[in-house]
């Protein structure tokens, strides 16, 4: 059981973000470059206001159905010589990821959310493993002993020169604080490059699956998912059930509608993963493990998205792209960054906290902070209404859940 | 800026003996406008920009339904819960309504002026004063949806027996909680609500409006009207049709997508200082449009907005409310 000052300690940790004047630094260019970036792409590539309305729409069809098509989506991928499992809990999805990687070995992993809500690279790192994030973003979040605080930009809140710092430490050479992003980003690269090869594991997410095809689609632009997901010879993937739709049509469009309102024109990289790597090369006998990973397991995480999904005002909290968008639009966000949340954050971060993660007090800290100005709603694909599910939340936090009654 | 810097501090202090209030100070305001009491379509001032024993009444609900909350009638969890959290809602909700009560010498203003703009309109609105129900919409914001709901249903009986028929609302969370709440918790709800806004701009083409000096405005959204009630071209239409009104507004941060001042429904007494910050952050947005006047039409972003410019130490900069905007502008 949490302390009871669980709620100043917030307000204290909130406060002490917004007084910090090189994070709302750091924030007010990020929301700048981030307004006018999405600007760009959608004009760009104006149809994906329009798609944004068809995939509502399957979202809208797929989320009721989430635990069918997972059932589909696994029926395929063992097709495929792959593996599928449904994890109940994140404990479930923990213990499948640790039996399958077992202890004293290298493990890359790209970014995932899901991978954070169920603290992954702790619980390997705890069983023996050597765990690296290959994202740089979460490879400085990492490196800092910090935790990310945007879903997208993980370490949006540390300037150039505390990279410098850290890497300096890290990698042993003596990089000036004073230094191109660019010589940082090398720096990175060169540290990281052997660890792919040398992984036994890679680890990654997936932005959307197909369930006719068992299809992970993964959209990145660094680089470092399509190294971890296909150097390694075994490739885990943790996808929250939620990213479920149909067809592969209906992922593609999820795609790239995700992308864009990412601030994204063309993202450089979009990885289609539906089984291990084979050939039939020789006399057409399908042999597996050719350059790519010989074993592949995809884990769909419920750990109460199904139960989210049974409240009628709060389910579209699941429709969310992770596109990021909201919390550059957020006034509170702009000057506290992730300190305002939890495992996800800003007002849609509440319901998560609520009934994902079922952590009401943390829940209910977030829920009090958002304004419910409603302009998150405004920049959102899904439309997704923050404030009716903040007020909806607070309700079930005053007048009790009688959904919950069990309790 | 001009009267008092130390307005949102008087208000705090003013407010908190305003709770004892008779009822001979209600609707004080009005006194000498000689609104009548009866008729079909009525002017709802709301609590915001008013202070009267409406708002005693209110504040005895709200601290019924608090008492009601941590003691029996709602689940023990919720009690245990507030209290680990520490949170302290019966406080909360007496700092936001007296953080809602407003000074009547400052503050009589916007509500003066919309009654004097609707009159030259040709509108002759009544007026309920110290009959007039609370909205309730602090309720329904704190999550306390089963008692706001009474009082919703006992709002519309009020509004009903009075013999009202139509409402013009002008603050926004009022406007907003009669106009689309109100339909969500009362059967058979037939009242018809639009905001002053609405009313103005429709007959804005007929009228010749003048601002007594030439200057540089821009106008804040309050989310409640821009986002909840889709108000976005009404108050620019308004201003943009007065002369000497030059409106100047924010890149980006404008109509949709205006920044929220800071002061989201009692957000502000639960972190005071936080809130402070974010109107900070809102008036600077607004004075690099160069404005010599922040345009707004809600009570709380006024406040929000003042201590803004308050804590940046700008000065000749003045905030007003749309409906003096437009009283001056028909003065000329």
């Amino acid at each position: 059981m949490k302390k009871t000052s669980d709620f100043k300690n917030y307000k204290k940790e909130i406060m002490g973000a917004a007084h910090d004047d090189r994070l709302r630094l750091a924030l007010s260019r990020a929301i700048k470059s981030f307004r006018s970036n999405v600007k760009d792409a959608l004009e760009k590539f104006p149809h994906t206001v329009g798609m944004a309305e068809e995939v509502l729409k399957i979202k809208e069809a797929a989320i009721p159905r989430m635990e069918e098509l997972a059932r589909q989506a696994i029926a395929v991928i063992e097709e495929n010589k792959g593996k599928g499992y449904i994890a109940k809990t994140a404990n479930e999805a923990l213990e499948i990821i640790a039996d399958l990687t077992g202890t004293n070995k290298l493990v890359v992993k790209g970014k995932t959310m899901t991978g954070e809500e169920i603290g992954l690279r702790e619980y390997l790192e705890e069983k023996g493993n050597e765990v690296y994030e290959t994202d740089l973003g979460e490879f400085i979040i990492q490196k800092m002993g910090s935790r990310p605080m945007h879903i997208l930009s993980p370490s949006i809140h540390v300037p150039r020169e505390d990279v410098a710092r850290l890497f300096s430490k890290v990698m042993g050479q003596e990089i000036a604080p004073d230094s191109k992003i660019a010589d940082m980003v090398a720096a990175a690269r060169e540290y990281l490059r052997d660890k792919f090869f040398r992984a036994d594991i890679g680890i990654s997410g997936a932005n959307v699956v197909a369930a006719e095809t068992g299809t992970l689609f993964i959209i990145e632009n660094e680089g470092n998912i399509r190294l971890a997901t296909s150097a390694p010879p075994v490739h885990i993937a943790l996808v929250g059930m939620e990213k479920l739709v149909p067809t592969l049509s209906d992922a593609y469009k999820v795609s790239e509608v995700t992308w864009r309102y990412a601030n994204y024109t063309i993202p450089s990289y979009v990885s289609l993963v539906s089984g291990p790597s084979k050939t039939g090369d020789i006399e057409k006998e399908t042999t597996y493990g050719a350059h790519g990973p010989k074993e592949f397991h995809v884990i769909f995480l419920d750990g109460g998205r199904t139960r989210l999904a049974r409240y009628p005002r709060l389910a579209q909290a699941l429709y969310c792209l992770r596109c990021g968008g909201c919390l550059y639009e957020c006034p509170v966000f702009a000057v506290t960054a992730g300190h305002f949340g939890d495992k996800y954050f800003a007002g849609i971060g509440a319901v998560w906290a609520a009934i994902v993660n079922e952590d009401m007090e943390k829940a209910a800290s977030i829920a009090y902070t958002c304004l419910t100005c409603g302009r998150c709603r405004q920049r959102c694909p899904m439309k997704i209404d923050v404030p009716e599910m903040i007020i909806e939340l607070r309700k079930l936090l005053a007048e009790g859940d009688p959904a919950n009654a069990r309790d | 800026m001009p009267p008092g810097l130390t307005y949102l501090a008087d208000n705090i202090i003013t407010s908190q003996n305003i709770l004892g209030v008779t009822k001979e100070q209600s609707a004080r305001w009005a006194q000498k406008l000689d609104i009548p009491r009866q008729a079909e379509t009525i002017f709802f001032a709301g609590c915001g920009y008013q202070f009267s024993p409406q708002l005693e009444r209110l504040m005895s609900l709200a601290r019924g339904v608090d008492k009601s909350v941590i003691g029996a009638e709602l689940p023990m969890r919720f009690a245990r819960f507030q209290k680990k959290l520490g949170l302290n809602l019966p406080g909360i909700y007496s700092n936001v309504l007296s953080l809602n009560i407003l000074p009547g010498r400052e503050e009589l203003k916007p509500l003066e002026a919309a009654i004097k703009v609707l009159r030259n309109l040709g509108i002759q609105p009544g007026y309920l004063a110290e009959e007039e129900p609370c909205c309730g919409a602090p309720l329904n914001h704190a999550g306390l949806q089963t008692k706001f709901a009474e009082n919703a249903r006992q709002a519309y009986r009020t509004l009903k027996s009075h013999g009202v028929k139509k409402i013009i609302g002008i603050v926004p969370y009022c406007t907003h909680a009669i106009s689309k709440l109100f339909p969500l918790y009362v059967d058979g709800y037939d009242l018809e609500v639009r905001h002053f806004l609405e009313v103005v701009v429709e007959k804005i083409p007929s009228l010749k409006l003048k601002f007594p000096r030439k200057v540089k405005v821009t106008y804040h959204d309050p989310c409640q009207l821009v986002r909840y009630l889709s108000l976005v071209e009404e108050p620019r239409r308004i201003l943009t049709s007065i002369e000497n009104i030059e409106l100047v507004e924010p890149d980006w941060t404008r109509g949709e997508w205006a920044t929220c001042c800071g002061g989201g429904g009692g957000f502000e007494t639960v972190f005071p200082e936080l809130s402070q910050v974010l109107a900070v952050n809102r008036a600077s947005e607004l004075l690099e449009t160069g404005a010599e006047i922040i345009v707004t039409h809600c009570p709380g972003c006024i406040m929000q907005l003042k201590d803004g410019l308050r804590e940046l130490k700008v000065e000749g900069v003045e905030v007003l409310d749309l409906s003096q905007v437009v009283a001056m502008a028909m003065e000329t």
